[in-house]
């Protein structure tokens, strides 16, 4: 039990060694930015999860949770979520038009 | 373990890294997010600055008071601050979103980098020196907002941070249309002094601050006759790349050691080259490392090195744009090195004036090659900077 030389026991750090610069006025706001951005990317990691079973599904008629972690999406696959992450971004970050205009489309 | 390994001649430590399902799901957004920050946030900046900040400094053109009063009047600005936030935040997910699979590979990663460290299968080397003094500046913080950066070791013949600092990289430049491949920069580098030194055959090729070697590999396929090292003063990316140098058979050799003074005698390499090194590193540090890259070259020896484009080349608004991370990504060198110019750099150092070289360059593999061949006849500019060319500076050494 807590070998300091134990390669298992290790726990990476998760916080960052350096002055936190502050964005906006209220540094509340900051740290409520880190919630929605991180709570963004957990919606859009479920929404995955899901796409994995629909085509699972779609394939075997059933799905088992070892066959949705062992599930490895191919090209095709990722292409089509990858456009699909690049518009749910666009979609949950819509800037106000006025301060600052949105997204340029390309 | 041991006899698992004995089976195969070159484990593959990159193989050892599996994140799951919703881990590789995380990842996959999290390059989109910064792809979000980094193209579509960042022209709603511009345009916003366009619009309604540069007619109020008197103009793009030449605004009032040049990249730092962009700076000042963008602060405020909603487009600036919420550019500057989801790009923060997503670097900063790039690592968190690597760290725990490898924090359950690292018992068989660093199984597999002692093994392959002691028996060399490849060939090359790895030299360790546990007594280097780190330079102060190398550990004040976590550039990169990497947690730990290349620097940290947590047990004996460590790789954490060598495997944190590349697969983070990787969620990093997952949606970056010119870094998706390790590797480009180095292959660029390699192909443009093919071309403009075409009667230099290294015996020896050097890449400082190298870490795992990405932008070294490349090296060796193109100076096959070369003897390839890369030196870094951090152990733990060292042992990385050394183990996926080996798994990849390239006969390289790592040494950590300082590029200020390295154990290399004088004139010992035809090559020299970096990537993405000089603006982390205090002005004083980068003088010393041109004057031992001066020292180590042999004559008509070439070094070359990618860097950020100094202030000069750059418009105000670039400058403000690129100088972004000089306090928001942990690199606290970085505007002190862009105000530098890199010829004058390279003559401080006891380059001759006239041998001294900066550019763009294209990148190789989306630029192709007949579009080169007009490029070194000068028919074509190179794009700019990070959006399909890279700036490089350098000199011969007569």
């Amino acid at each position: 039990m807590n070998d300091p030389h134990d390669p298992s026991a290790v726990m990476l750090p998760r916080q960052t060694k350096g002055k936190r610069p502050q964005f906006f006025d209220d540094p509340a706001i900051d740290q409520v930015m880190t919630f929605v951005v991180e709570l963004a990317t957990e919606l859009a990691v479920v929404r995955t999860r899901l796409d994995t079973v629909e085509r699972l599904l779609d394939e075997h008629g059933s799905v088992t949770r070892a066959a949705i972690d062992a599930y490895e999406a191919g090209p095709g696959v990722e292409a089509e979520r990858d456009a699909w992450l690049a518009g749910y971004f666009r979609r949950v970050l819509r800037m106000h038009a006025g301060e600052a205009p949105g997204p340029i489309e390309s | 373990m041991a006899a698992r390994l004995e089976e195969s001649p070159a484990g593959n430590i990159e193989a050892l890294y599996r994140p799951t399902h919703d881990e590789r799901a995380r990842q996959r957004a999290v390059s989109m997010l910064r792809k979000h920050a980094i193209i579509d946030l960042r022209e709603a900046m511009r345009a916003d600055y366009e619009a309604r900040v540069a007619p109020a400094l008197g103009g793009q053109g030449q605004p009032r008071g040049g990249w730092k009063a962009i700076e000042a009047a963008m602060c405020p600005r909603p487009s600036y601050r919420f550019y500057s936030t989801v790009r923060y935040n997503a670097q900063e997910m790039c690592y968190l979103a690597v760290q725990p699979a490898i924090e359950r590979a690292l018992p068989a990663m660093i199984d597999v980098a002692r093994d392959l460290a002691r028996r060399c299968p490849a060939g090359g080397s790895l030299t360790l020196d546990p007594g280097l003094a780190m330079p102060r500046y190398s550990q004040a913080l976590d550039v990169h907002l990497t947690p730990g950066w290349v620097y940290r070791e947590y047990v004996p013949d460590d790789v954490a941070q060598g495997a944190v600092v590349s697969f983070g990289g990787k969620v990093f430049t997952g949606q970056h249309p010119y870094r998706r491949n390790r590797g480009a920069v180095a292959e660029s580098i390699g192909y443009w002094v093919r071309q403009r030194f075409p009667s230099l055959r290294p015996r020896r090729l050097l890449d400082i601050g190298t870490t795992s070697g990405g932008n070294l590999f490349p090296h060796v396929a193109t100076f096959p006759e070369a003897e390839a090292h890369g030196i870094d003063i951090s152990a733990p990316v060292l042992r990385f790349g050394h183990a996926i140098a080996q798994h990849a058979g390239l006969p390289v050799h790592f040494s950590q050691q300082n590029a200020e003074r390295t154990s290399f005698p004088d004139g010992h390499f035809d090559l020299i080259v970096s990537s993405f090194f000089f603006h982390e590193i205090p002005l004083r540090s980068t003088r010393a490392v041109l004057r031992e890259c001066h020292r180590l070259l042999a004559p008509g020896g070439v070094m070359v090195h990618m860097e950020l484009p100094d202030e000069a080349s750059m418009s105000d608004y670039g400058n403000f744009f690129w100088n972004w991370d000089t306090r928001n990504n942990n690199e606290p060198w970085y505007t002190a090195y862009r105000e530098q110019d890199p010829l004058a750099l390279c003559a401080g150092a006891g380059f001759g004036a006239a041998d001294c070289f900066k550019l763009l360059i294209p990148d190789l593999q989306s630029f192709g090659a007949d579009r080169y061949a007009r490029f070194m006849r000068g028919e074509i500019a190179a794009p700019p900077h990070g959006g399909g060319g890279w700036f490089v500076f350098g000199a011969q050494k007569r």
